[in-house]
């Protein structure tokens, strides 16, 4: 059940460039949240700006819900202002999440995509569910930070493979190589940086080709997508190849967040329009009609 | 002191209190039911109902402005069958009065959507919609006309029975009182206005319009002082030769003291549209402060702010 309430500010910390990790008390939408779905969050108290802003649940932990997202304009620059103890009304738990059946699933995230997958990173260790992570961004500064504070989130550890991308992961036996007693292995990550600065050099997609390569039986049966559109069409695109379902975290401007606007659409696959915050923002990449995404 | 007397009646209705959810704003109820039980407002009137589904718009449909935003949907709706089966139940079981707004091409289509309306149970008053700006055929294109106006809404008002007809206005137009009298004498009970502002949003960066649809209608605080003029100037005409007519006031309120400006400007009654979306549930809450406001004011009845402008 979704709830509307003032939330409480209790910490609001820069974790990268431009990069915030605020932390609200909302009881009622954390104990709702799945991992995927989002929240809309009025940046400042008061009237202005009109509209909220929609962002993932980064992740939740007891009573309170935490979000990761990046300044890009007027909201999230005076969301970047708001200090502990400021009261925020927001909304939520909204959308649908991601389903987390899969055996081998892959998490593929482009630049601030992190944030709605650090939560399913979390859900997927509580399932003991061995996940790889490809992060890509701009730099080495743009990622690399945001990586370690998804590993220190985890309880095992985020094995992070800057470099040895072709040695991937799942072997649940290289897992438990890997592992100690004391930090077994989560999950693994591998990085790329569009400067080359950290990680192999280009976009994400080029991890996520060498993970759809592997054979049948090592290839991920399940991609996890969030990142700008035209790297989730790509995704899509190379998903669609192999065969391997894919989901995506989309993203759209929103003025309601709960599906009464019909402000927040993308073309769907045969025909129409399908509502990011009530259909998605996660959904099966096939239910979208690509050719009519310009990317 | 006792408790204002909040009930109005307005445009052929009883309503609880005289604030309602605005067309389009709200969906069809249901999407904000976690937020607002629809028996603490008036009313809710429901998204533009066109005979058949439409898909809408190509995205982007909204961005933010000033003080407001523009919103291109163009209309997307699921048709009058599925309404009826899977909307319409719902909406008959709550404890508010259920306006549907609709939209048709043609005078004939209009006519066919009041007359299948009014029969279906639940169904307290029609809002007829002849001023979209986000669509081609009719929407505006009707509304500038008076004489079309007149023509649509008697068609409407013949096929609707005993229904009350509503009739929702267009704010481009230099003056809204050719329309709003062309309405009431074609037996309008109420007239509502404003629709949404045709505006443009540019991205300078792109040099291109930031909508799809390239302009787009504005809603919003900014829009304000516009509706407050423009139900200021239609009520005073209808007072005058339609007093039986009710002007029903929308256009960017925000609170209960908004609310009360619209009142005191001549309407009876008031939607809250994007208010909606700033803060889910804001269409009760606007009627909770409208009814602080009256206390405050020390009046037995929230009728007594209507048309109380002194000027
Ligand atoms: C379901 C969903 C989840 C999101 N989760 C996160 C998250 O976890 N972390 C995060 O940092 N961001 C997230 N976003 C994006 C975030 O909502 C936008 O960055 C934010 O609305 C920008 O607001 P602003 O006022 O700073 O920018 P504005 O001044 O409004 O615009 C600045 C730029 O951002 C673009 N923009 C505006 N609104 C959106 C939007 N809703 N989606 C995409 N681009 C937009 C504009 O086109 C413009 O180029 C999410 C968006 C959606 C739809
Ligand atoms: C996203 C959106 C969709 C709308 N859809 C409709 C509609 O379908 N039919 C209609 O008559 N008015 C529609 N409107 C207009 C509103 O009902 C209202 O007249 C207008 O927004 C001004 O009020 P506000 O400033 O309180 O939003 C829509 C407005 C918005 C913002
Ligand atoms: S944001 Fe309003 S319908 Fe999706």
């Amino acid at each position: 059940m979704s709830a509307c309430l003032n939330a409480k500010v209790l910490a609001n910390e820069l974790v990268g460039p431009d990069v915030y990790l605020l932390r609200l008390a909302a009881g009622p939408i954390a104990a709702a949240a799945r991992p995927g779905q989002f929240v809309m969050l009025r940046v400042a108290p008061g009237d202005e700006p009109l509209l909220a802003r929609p962002f993932s649940v980064h992740g939740v932990e007891g009573e309170d819900v935490l979000i990761l997202f990046q300044v890009r304009g007027r909201g999230t620059a005076l969301l970047s202002q708001a200090a502990p103890g400021a009261k925020l009304v927001m909304w939520g738990p909204l959308g649908r999440g991601f389903e987390l059946e899969a055996k081998r699933p892959a998490l593929v995230a482009g630049g601030m995509g992190i944030a709605p997958l650090g939560f399913v990173a979390r859900k997927l260790e509580d399932k003991g569910i061995l996940f790889h992570l490809s992060s890509g961004g701009a730099t080495q500064e743009a990622i690399e930070g945001l990586e370690k504070k998804l590993g220190t989130s985890l309880r095992g550890r985020l094995e992070c493979r800057a470099t040895d991308i072709h040695r991937l992961f799942h072997a649940a036996q290289e897992a438990a190589e890997l592992s100690t007693s004391t930090a077994p292995v989560s999950g693994i990550c591998t990085s790329t940086t569009m400067d080359g600065s950290y990680g192999e050099k280009g976009p994400v997609t080029l991890l996520l080709k060498n993970l759809l390569s592997l054979p049948p039986e090592l290839r991920p049966d399940a991609v996890l997508a969030c990142g700008p559109l035209p790297m989730l069409k790509a995704v899509a695109a190379m998903c669609a190849e192999k065969n391997v379902p894919c989901q995506v975290s989309l993203e759209a401007p929103m003025a309601c967040g709960v599906g009464a606007c019909l402000g927040c659409v993308l073309p769907a696959a045969g025909g129409g329009y399908v509502r990011v915050c009530q259909e998605g923002p996660v959904m099966d990449a096939a239910a979208l009609d690509w050719g009519r995404i310009g990317a | 002191m006792s408790a204002p007397r909040m009930a109005v009646s307005a445009g052929g209705l009883g309503l609880k209190n005289p604030v309602l959810a605005a067309s389009g704003t709200f969906g069809y109820g249901q999407e904000y039911a976690p937020y607002l039980d629809p028996g603490a407002i008036g009313g809710l009137v429901t998204k533009g109902l066109s005979l058949r589904p439409r898909p809408g718009n190509p995205p982007p449909r909204i961005v933010e402005t000033a003080g407001g935003m523009l919103n291109a949907i163009g209309l997307a709706n699921l048709g009058l069958d599925e309404f009826l089966e899977t909307k319409l139940p719902w909406l008959a079981r709550q404890q508010t009065a259920v306006v549907v707004n609709l939209y048709g091409e043609s005078q004939e289509e209009f006519a066919e959507l009041a007359a299948r309306l009014s029969q279906a149970p639940g169904v307290a008053a029609l809002e007829l919609n002849v001023s979209c700006p986000n669509v081609k055929a009719g929407g505006m294109a009707f509304g500038c006309d008076p004489g079309a106006v007149g023509r649509v809404t008697r068609a409407a008002v013949a096929a609707a029975g005993q229904v009350p007809v509503w009739v929702k206005l267009t704010p481009n137009v230099a003056d809204p009182t050719p329309m709003a009298l062309a309405a009431a004498e074609a037996g309008a009970a109420a007239v509502c206005l404003i629709n949404t502002l045709l505006g443009l949003a540019i991205d300078a960066q792109r040099r291109r319009p930031v909508l799809a649809n390239v302009v787009g209608g504005l809603s919003g605080p900014a829009i304000k002082p516009v509706g407050l003029r423009m139900v200021w100037q239609a009520a005073r005409a209808l007072r005058q030769s339609h007093p039986q007519v009710d002007v029903v006031g929308i256009g960017g309120i925000m609170s209960g003291v908004d609310a009360a400006e619209y009142l005191i400007a001549g309407a009876r009654a008031v939607q809250v549209g994007t208010a909606n979306f700033a803060r889910p549930g804001a269409a009760g809450r606007v009627a909770a402060e409208l009814e602080a406001f009256c206390r405050e004011q020390g009046l037995a009845d929230v009728s007594e702010l209507v048309g109380a402008l002194k000027c």
